[in-house]
Order: C-alpha cells, then sequence, then structure tokens
C-alpha cells in the first residue's frame, strides 16, 4: 500500500505513544533562474540600496506638529531640532512618523491580501487547487513576488508564504518605532522604504489572488466601458451601494442579482476600489463616485443600502446613512462601527432586524450578504418614489443661504480654505455658479458644518446648487484590465529605455485634490496626446472619467488601452498598483534580460536609471499613499503629489548642484562619471496643476536616454513648460549632453541660449556643442549606482532560462 | 495660543508660533539682511500682484512659485524674476551651501507671500525647524505660525492687509 504523505499527524498502530507529525511539504523547484542576493530581504539587507537613495534624494522634512506626544515622558518640544525626553530629535521623530504612516498604508493592503486570501478559501474552498495563471501571453506572472521573495507561486496557495513574510516584516519595523529603538532619521526613511517595498508586494499578492480566484480580467486590452458619475444610478431600480477596497461581497451581491434574475430591479453601484474590482467581476455594475464624492453620494440618499467593507469608508457613515434612514452593512470586521454582528444568523432574521428600523448590521459572512443587501434594498425601493431628489426644498435653500451670518467659519475649517460665505452671498442675490463650481472643489470632508453657527447643512446646500452637474455626470471608463502583459512589454521596453516613448505617467491615488476633480482630466489628456503611456488606478482613475473631449469621449473612450504610446489604462484598483511596478520590473526582465529573481538592488537601480516612469498622486490623502508612494521610491520610480502632500512631512529631493550626489559607474567605460540630475526628485509636491505637468515630464529623463530619446522628452519638457508656465524652464540645459539631444524645431535658438545665457561653446558651423554640457553624450553608457554591479556586473539569468 | 488665528483652524504646530509682524520692524530686517528674498505664490490678488512688483523695483529677489511666474510672464515684467518649484526651493534654502539663483550664496531672509496656504505653511515649518540660517517672515494675508514673524489673519480685510504691504515698501 503507498500512502501519500500530507500536512498534519498520524500515528502508526505498532508503534505505542509515537505520533509523527509532518508540517509544510516543500517540493523541489524548479531552478527557473539563479537565486539573487536578496530573497525574502529584513530590514537591513536592502539598506545600502536605501542610503544611496537618501544621499542622492535627501529626506525634506516639514513636520506637521513640533511635538511628540507618545510616551508619558512628554509632551516634548522638538521646535528647532531639539531632543525629546527619550533621546529623539524631530528630524528622527518625522522619520518615524513616516514610518507610522507606511506601517499604517502598508497594513491596510497586507491585512487586506490576508483577509482576501481567507475569503477565497471559504467561498472556493482549497486554494491550493487554484492555479495562478494569466495565459500564454503573459510569464512573469508575479514580478514583485519573483523579485522580492525569489519565489514563482503556482497557485493562490502558494502566496501565502509570501503573506507570513510581509506580515514579520510589519511587525520587526512596527517594532523599531517603539519608544526606545531607531534613533537615525536615516534608518526610519530605510525601515519606511522596506514597508513601501513590502506594501508593494502585499497589493500584488491581494489582486493576483483575487484575479485567479474570481476571474478577473487578466491583462486583455479593449476592455468594455463601464458607466460612472453620481448621474448613471437608476432610480428606478433598488439601489445597493458599495463602499471600500474588499471586494468579495460585493461579488455576492453580484451573484445575487444573476442567479435571480434580478437585473432589471436592482443596481448595484460602487465608490472607491470596491466599485472598480466590482466592474472587474460584473459588468453591469457601475461606479458611482471616487472617495472625495463619498459624502455628497451619501447626502444626495441615492442609495437605498450601504455596504461597506474596508478603508476610505467615512467613519460617520453612520450618522450620515442614518440622517436618512439607509441602513449601513457593514461586512469587514475592521469596520463595523459598533452595530449587531449577524453573521452567524438566517439571513431573513438579519433582513427583518434591519427592515424593522435599526441603522445597520454586521454580516462579516461574504456568502450571505448578496441576500440581505438585495432584499433590503429592494423593500426600501417599494417605499420610494421614482424620482430622486435634490434633500433641500428650494425654499429650505433660499432661507439657509439667507442665514449665512459671513462669519467664515466654514472656510477656517475647510482644507481647500473655499470661501463658502462668497458664494452663499452670491447665492442669495440670485447667482448659485459659485456653490456649483466650489462642489467640485470641496471634498466633503463635513467640517464645515460642526462649525456653523447656524447649523446650515453645507454639503446639502452645495448638493442643491449642483444638481444638474449631479444627475447629469455621466462618464466613461475602461474595465480595469490588471496587469501589462510580457507581449507588451517586448514591443515597448525598448522605446521606453531608449526614451522615444517618453515616458510612463502613472496617475493614482486618493481626491484630495487642490482645485477639483477636472486638473485630473486635464493631466491625462495631456500626457497621453503627447505618447506617453498614461496608466491609471484608484480614484484618479474615476475622476479623469468625469469629462469630455469635444467630441463628448473621455479619456478612456478617446485612447486606447494597450500598454503602448498613447494608451490610457485602467490597471485596476489600489492593489492592482502592483502591475505598475510589474511593468517596470519587466522591462528589466524581458527587454534587458537581467535576472529578477530576489534581486531587488539591481533591478531597483535597473528602473532608477533607464526606465523613464512617474507616479502622480495629485489627490494623495491617505496612509496607503505614503507607503504606496514610498514603494514606488524604492524601486527607483519618482512622484509627483499635490500641495495637500507636503502634509505627510517628508519628500525626497535632489539638489542639482551637488557634484557628489550625481556620481555613477559606467559599467562600460570602468569609471565613475558625473551625470545629469535624473530624476531630480523621489519625491516632490507641486503647488498647482500647470507645475505639476512639466514636473512630471521632467521627472521622465533617465540618464541611460538616448539622444534621440532625450531630444523628445526635452521636447515635451520645454512645451509644456511654456504652455502651462509661460517660459522656457530655468534647467533645461542641464539635461542636454549633445546638440543632437536638442529639441529638433528649435535647435539653433536652444543653441544660441546656451552660448549667451550659460557660456558654452557653439561650433556654429557645424551647429555641435563643444564645451558647456555636465557630462558628453555616450551611446553605449552603460550605468549604474550600485558598486557591486560595477565591479560584478549584473547577476546573470543562469537556471532553466 | 497663536497670536492670531490660522487659517487652518488646526494648524497650531506647537509651542513656537509665529509673532505678528510690525511693518517696521519687517522692512528693517529686509534692508539689513544680506540676502533677501520673496517667494510669490499664485494665491495672489490683482493688488498683492502689483506690490511684488514694487518690491522688484526695491531690488528685492523674488521668485515665483506654482502658476504665479505666468502673471509675471502676461504682465512683461519677469526679467530678473526667478521661478522654482516651492518645494524644491525650500529644500535648497535648507542647505546652507546652496550657491542661490546667482550662484553669491544662499539667502538670509525670506519673505513668503501667495503660496498656497497649506503647503506654504508645511515649507516655512521646514525652515523654522532646520534651518537656524534663515529667518522665514510671512507677509502674506493669512496667519502663518510657522513662520518666525507673520501678518495677522488679514484675508476678510484686504484693505488692511494691503496697507500693511504698502508700509513695509514705504519704509524700504
Amino acid at each position: 500500500m503507498v500512502y501519500e504523505l500530507k500536512k498534519g499527524a498520524f500515528v502508526v498502530d505498532e508503534l505505542k505513544n509515537v505520533s509523527i507529525r509532518i508540517g509544510d511539504i516543500v517540493e523541489e523547484e524548479e531552478e527557473w533562474a539563479l537565486m539573487g542576493p536578496t530573497p525574502m530581504p529584513g530590514i537591513a539587507d536592502l539598506r545600502d540600496w536605501d542610503f544611496f537613495l537618501l544621499k542622492r534624494y535627501k529626506p525634506f522634512y516639514a513636520p506637521y506638529c513640533d511635538m511628540c506626544c507618545l510616551c508619558t515622558m512628554g509632551k516634548c518640544d522638538l521646535t528647532g531640532n531639539k531632543r525629546g525626553a527619550c533621546g529623539i530629535d524631530l528630524a528622527a521623530q518625522t522619520g518615524r512618523i513616516v514610518t507610522i504612516a507606511c506601517a499604517i498604508g502598508v497594513s491596510a493592503h497586507c491585512g487586506h491580501a490576508r483577509h482576501m486570501m481567507h475569503d477565497i478559501e471559504h467561498i472556493f474552498g482549497d486554494s491550493s487547487e487554484i492555479p495562478v495563471d494569466f495565459g500564454p501571453e503573459i510569464d512573469v506572472v508575479a514580478p514583485l513576488t519573483e523579485l522580492i521573495t525569489g519565489m514563482r507561486p503556482k497557485t493562490v496557495a502558494d502566496f501565502k508564504k509570501v503573506l507570513d513574510y510581509c506580515e514579520e516584516q510589519i511587525v520587526q519595523v512596527v517594532d523599531s518605532i517603539h519608544t526606545g529603538q531607531e534613533g537615525s532619521y536615516l534608518d526610519y526613511e530605510s525601515k519606511a522604504l522596506h514597508l513601501g517595498m513590502i506594501d508593494s508586494l502585499s497589493k500584488e499578492v491581494a489582486d493576483i489572488i483575487q484575479m485567479c480566484a474570481f476571474g478577473f480580467p487578466k491583462g486583455e486590452d479593449n476592455q468594455p466601458f463601464i458607466d460612472i458619475g453620481m448621474g448613471v444610478l437608476d432610480h428606478n431600480k433598488a439601489i445597493v451601494l458599495v463602499i471600500g477596497h474588499h471586494a468579495p461581497p460585493a461579488t455576492n451581491i453580484a451573484d445575487y442579482i444573476e442567479e435571480n434574475g434580478l437585473e432589471d430591479e436592482v443596481d448595484l453601484a460602487g465608490i472607491c476600489c470596491t466599485a472598480n474590482d466590482m466592474t472587474r467581476y460584473y459588468q453591469k455594475a457601475k461606479i458611482a463616485a471616487a472617495l472625495s464624492r463619498q459624502l455628497k453620494v451619501v447626502r444626495a440618499g441615492l442609495a437605498d443600502v450601504i455596504v461597506i467593507d474596508e478603508q476610505c469608508i467615512r467613519a460617520d457613515i453612520l450618522y450620515h446613512a442614518g440622517k436618512l434612514g439607509i441602513p449601513v452593512i457593514c461586512t469587514n470586521e475592521k469596520a463595523m462601527h459598533g452595530l449587531r454582528d449577524m453573521t452567524k444568523e438566517d439571513p431573513k432574521d438579519i433582513i427583518k432586524y434591519v427592515l424593522d428600523g435599526a441603522p445597520g448590521v454586521v454580516v462579516l459572512d461574504p456568502l450571505k450578504v448578496g441576500e440581505v443587501a438585495v432584499t433590503i434594498a429592494r423593500e426600501r425601493r417599494k417605499k420610494r418614489g421614482d424620482k430622486i431628489e435634490p434633500k433641500l426644498s428650494d425654499e429650505e435653500f433660499m432661507n439657509y443661504v439667507k442665514s449665512c451670518t459671513q462669519c467664515g467659519n466654514c472656510t477656517y475649517a475647510c482644507p481647500q480654505g473655499i470661501r463658502i460665505g462668497e458664494a452663499m452671498e452670491a447665492a442669495e442675490n440670485g447667482d448659485r455658479s459659485k456653490l456649483e463650481r466650489y462642489w467640485d472643489i470641496c471634498i466633503a470632508c463635513g467640517r464645515c458644518e460642526q462649525v456653523c453657527p447656524k447649523g446650515i447643512p453645507i454639503i446639502d446646500v452645495l448638493n442643491y446648487a449642483a444638481w444638474n452637474l449631479i444627475i447629469n455626470e455621466k462618464g466613461k471608463i475602461r474595465r480595469a484590465r490588471g496587469p501589462v502583459r510580457d507581449t507588451e512589454i517586448r514591443e515597448v521596453g525598448a522605446p521606453i529605455v531608449l526614451g522615444t516613448i517618453p515616458g510612463i505617467i502613472a496617475p493614482i491615488g486618493c481626491g484630495n485634490y487642490p482645485n477639483g476633480t477636472e486638473e485630473v482630466y486635464t493631466i491625462v489628456r495631456e500626457f497621453a496626446s503627447r505618447n506617453y503611456i498614461v496608466t491609471l488606478t484608484g480614484c484618479m482613475a474615476f475622476d479623469a472619467a468625469l469629462y469630455k473631449n469635444e467630441e463628448g469621449l473621455s479619456v478612456f473612450e478617446e485612447f486606447h488601452d494597450r500598454f503602448d504610446a498613447g494608451g490610457v489604462i485602467n490597471i485596476g484598483s489600489c492593489v492592482s498598483n502592483a502591475h505598475i511596478h510589474g511593468a517596470a520590473i519587466k522591462v528589466a526582465r524581458i527587454f534587458a534580460m537581467r535576472n529578477i529573481r530576489a534581486n531587488y538592488e539591481e533591478i531597483a537601480d535597473y528602473i532608477l536609471n533607464r526606465v523613464g516612469a512617474c507616479g502622480v498622486a495629485w489627490g494623495a490623502m491617505s496612509q496607503k499613499a505614503a507607503s504606496i508612494a514610498t514603494g514606488f521610491n524604492r524601486l527607483g520610480v519618482p512622484a509627483v503629489v499635490g500641495p495637500h502632500g507636503s502634509k505627510y512631512r517628508r519628500a525626497f529631493l535632489g539638489q542639482p548642484y551637488r557634484d557628489e550626489d550625481w556620481q555613477m559607474y559606467d559599467l562600460r567605460r570602468g569609471e565613475e562619471i558625473r551625470v545629469e540630475p535624473a530624476p531630480q526628485d523621489l519625491l516632490v509636491a507641486a503647488e498647482t496643476l500647470e507645475e505639476a505637468i512639466p514636473l512630471m515630464a521632467k521627472l521622465c529623463f533617465r540618464p541611460a536616454d538616448t539622444d534621440r530619446g532625450r531630444s523628445i522628452k526635452l521636447t515635451h519638457y520645454i512645451d509644456l513648460s511654456l504652455k502651462y508656465l509661460g517660459r522656457l524652464p530655468d534647467d533645461w540645459h542641464l539635461f542636454v549632453r549633445t546638440e543632437s539631444d536638442l529639441p529638433l524645431a528649435k535647435k539653433e535658438e536652444l543653441l544660441k541660449i546656451l552660448e549667451d545665457e550659460h557660456g558654452w561653446k557653439i561650433d556654429w558651423k557645424k551647429k555641435k556643442i563643444l564645451e558647456g554640457p555636465i557630462r558628453g553624450y555616450d551611446a553605449a553608457f552603460n550605468p549604474t549606482n550600485v558598486k557591486r554591479i560595477f565591479e560584478q556586473g549584473p547577476l546573470p539569468i543562469g537556471g532553466g532560462e | 495660543m497663536p497670536a492670531s488665528k490660522p487659517f487652518d483652524t488646526a494648524n497650531i504646530p506647537g509651542p513656537k508660533m509665529a509673532m505678528i509682524a510690525k511693518t517696521k520692524a519687517v522692512a528693517a530686517m529686509i534692508k539689513k539682511a544680506k540676502r533677501p528674498l520673496l517667494v510669490v505664490g499664485p494665491d495672489l490678488t490683482d493688488e498683492m500682484f502689483e506690490r511684488v512688483l514694487k518690491f522688484v523695483e526695491k531690488g528685492v529677489q523674488v521668485v515665483a512659485t506654482g502658476t504665479a511666474i505666468k502673471r509675471f510672464v502676461e504682465a512683461g515684467v519677469a526679467d530678473g524674476v526667478k521661478y522654482a518649484v516651492l518645494h524644491e526651493l525650500t529644500n535648497f534654502l535648507l542647505d546652507p551651501d546652496w550657491p542661490g539663483f546667482d550662484g553669491k550664496g544662499n539667502y538670509d531672509v525670506v519673505l513668503f507671500m501667495g503660496t498656497i496656504y497649506y503647503h506654504g505653511s508645511q515649507m516655512m515649518a521646514a525652515i523654522k525647524n532646520f534651518a537656524p540660517h534663515i529667518r522665514a517672515i510671512a507677509i502674506d494675508r493669512y496667519y502663518h505660525p510657522n513662520a518666525l514673524q507673520s501678518f495677522p489673519d488679514l484675508w476678510k480685510k484686504e484693505d488692511e492687509y494691503i496697507k500693511l504691504l504698502d508700509e513695509v515698501l514705504d519704509a524700504l
């Protein structure tokens, strides 16, 4: 008889008092590539790389608070970089706060991934039976997992080891935050970068396992369009509104609708990333709004029932929904809002409990959520009319605007400093256009309402004034496609690295924009029409879809969604950001044939030097956005944030005038060389959209650009500066290595400026630069910042490749 | 207690908050400074812009940040006015070895006006805590607690605010 040994314990009858326990069965892994130097790196393993980054891109600290209040020896005043009672100075304390923010962010993504694993096993059974397979066009399925852990998962269950690793790293870094641990701001930043990397890995796990289990699209382009906007909800139907980031309960709602043939009776819509992921599963689902519209949607009374899961849900959701009698179903233990947990009870009893008047209920089993949510929504639908109306009558609106005393409290409370009083006064005099305009700039935080001495429900006033905008807000977004295919990388790897595709622009993150949502559309359209590849995720993907060109097309309709020049791609939800990292890693793997297995430092170095990508989180708000950006930064991808982003307290900014910060090794010549500041910053806040756009173009320069590529990038940098700032940038000459780097159409004009204003020597007969640039152009320049690579060369691929 | 109301009510950074700037003292600081710099951001009314041009006339180096540079360009008065990304500029200011816009060194008195309030506040926090070689003075419509000295909260009293700017200019 043959027994197959599995994990577990067994006894042998003949052997008294002996039991045999078998832990994990480690199968001999196919040697697909030589194992790199840092499989599952700990805190200290990539510290040298971090310290290189931190030398060039020095942490810039703008404390939000000059005190530390974390232990009982305090409060400590750290103003002027003083040390507190524990000995920590303000720089290290600020690095510590940044590390805390990243720890919160990565915990959200990692917790989400672990929760996803549990839900998948609950819904589908054994996760080792779910293959990780993205089809024939994607061989490198999990590039971050390969890069960081050295593993190549075959099934969903294989990712459990990855999560074990992530969880340990998070705990170890959080340990370092305790009083009496780390004292160096540089080491705190290295830890934050470590968490950023773990964040990227956790996101990859979360998205890949949900894609495999729920059958989401796996990188196919030409995705269908999804309705988006507050005006797309069909009020003839019962409306279930889901909010959050964890889609399994929403998929169950979709299943329930389909299984019971209720598509004509029930509309399923969402806010935030659950909405994005839900449409990857159920194409009839709609996206109501991004994060910054959450309170506007809730207060407009657009939902019959609200289903929340995790992350980015308003903490006062119950208060606002309750005022309109909208029940809230909490489906995730991370956000239960004090409601009764009825998970184990019969769905019919849960439904009765809510319909009898409870403000909401906790249902943690995703398999019960569909019946509960849909039934409650349908019952509530029967009791309301067909038409959706503003919550205020005209008379109430006028009474409220007239009651404004112009005290200004709302403006002091507003994160944007909106002059609400002025708009109220204009409305009192018959002009509602200011209120309508402010409706979009307002992020609906609700702070104004709490300080209004007259108790004006300012969100309702804004919603009333903008009602036409609300009901007519109807956009189109592509369904999220997920990863970039290896076959696409084969096509665009060379143009990206050579610079002839001028860059990859990645609008990601939250909706705390300084000046409304339209700026997102402007960013996307500007870069897509210039043949950059634009990859979007999260709230920025939603907000970009709300506006239309002259022909009535959204950016998703106007541009293709291939990973190629001029593409506008909805990659997916927050966790899908991992695929943007993945695309950059795949350029190194597929185009440059670098070994990515457990080889983080080399690949990050490759990306920093060669892949002209720049993230933009124009409305970055959350701790997740902090860890996301920090993860991009460690991998060598810079990011621009909006002006609110300086409240993250830390940026990574270069000083281009410091020769010692911009030395690189040239593998070909075997020498060190001073290079141009490309990219100049790793994390920088722009003050306005007009500043951000040329800045993003600038941050796509890379030392390895060919002259043709540099010429294209310089053309855009100069054009965009002229278009948005009305002048040539002051620093364009820093990026010129040779005359062929210059934009062709402006070559003579720019040569003249180089001669007159910068003192460069020009041979006018040959139109050649003789003297002046930081360095000359060398087509064979083979740069690295890593001494080990300089001395030993890149890691060979080895294995079976 | 702050000396005036911050434009963001909760912008209370800690025990050290800006004293209210007196116009004659501001003018004296500018005059005594070896290398004064006026940072001008995009939150700028026409009347404020007119005063900025007078600072230019008085020989104060002006750097426009954000979209403010467009106003100078469109008004045909951009010569000599520098442009910088405020975040990058502040990073340079923190470095005592920064050669400045003209290669002659860093600045010792930096005046702020018209920056996006919350972003400018963060930049002044950086200077307050990490640039002992610089005195940051906010001559804005808003009270900036992170400056060394700041005009009081006057965004609802534009005339009073403009008068303060004129007093500084008159005393230069």
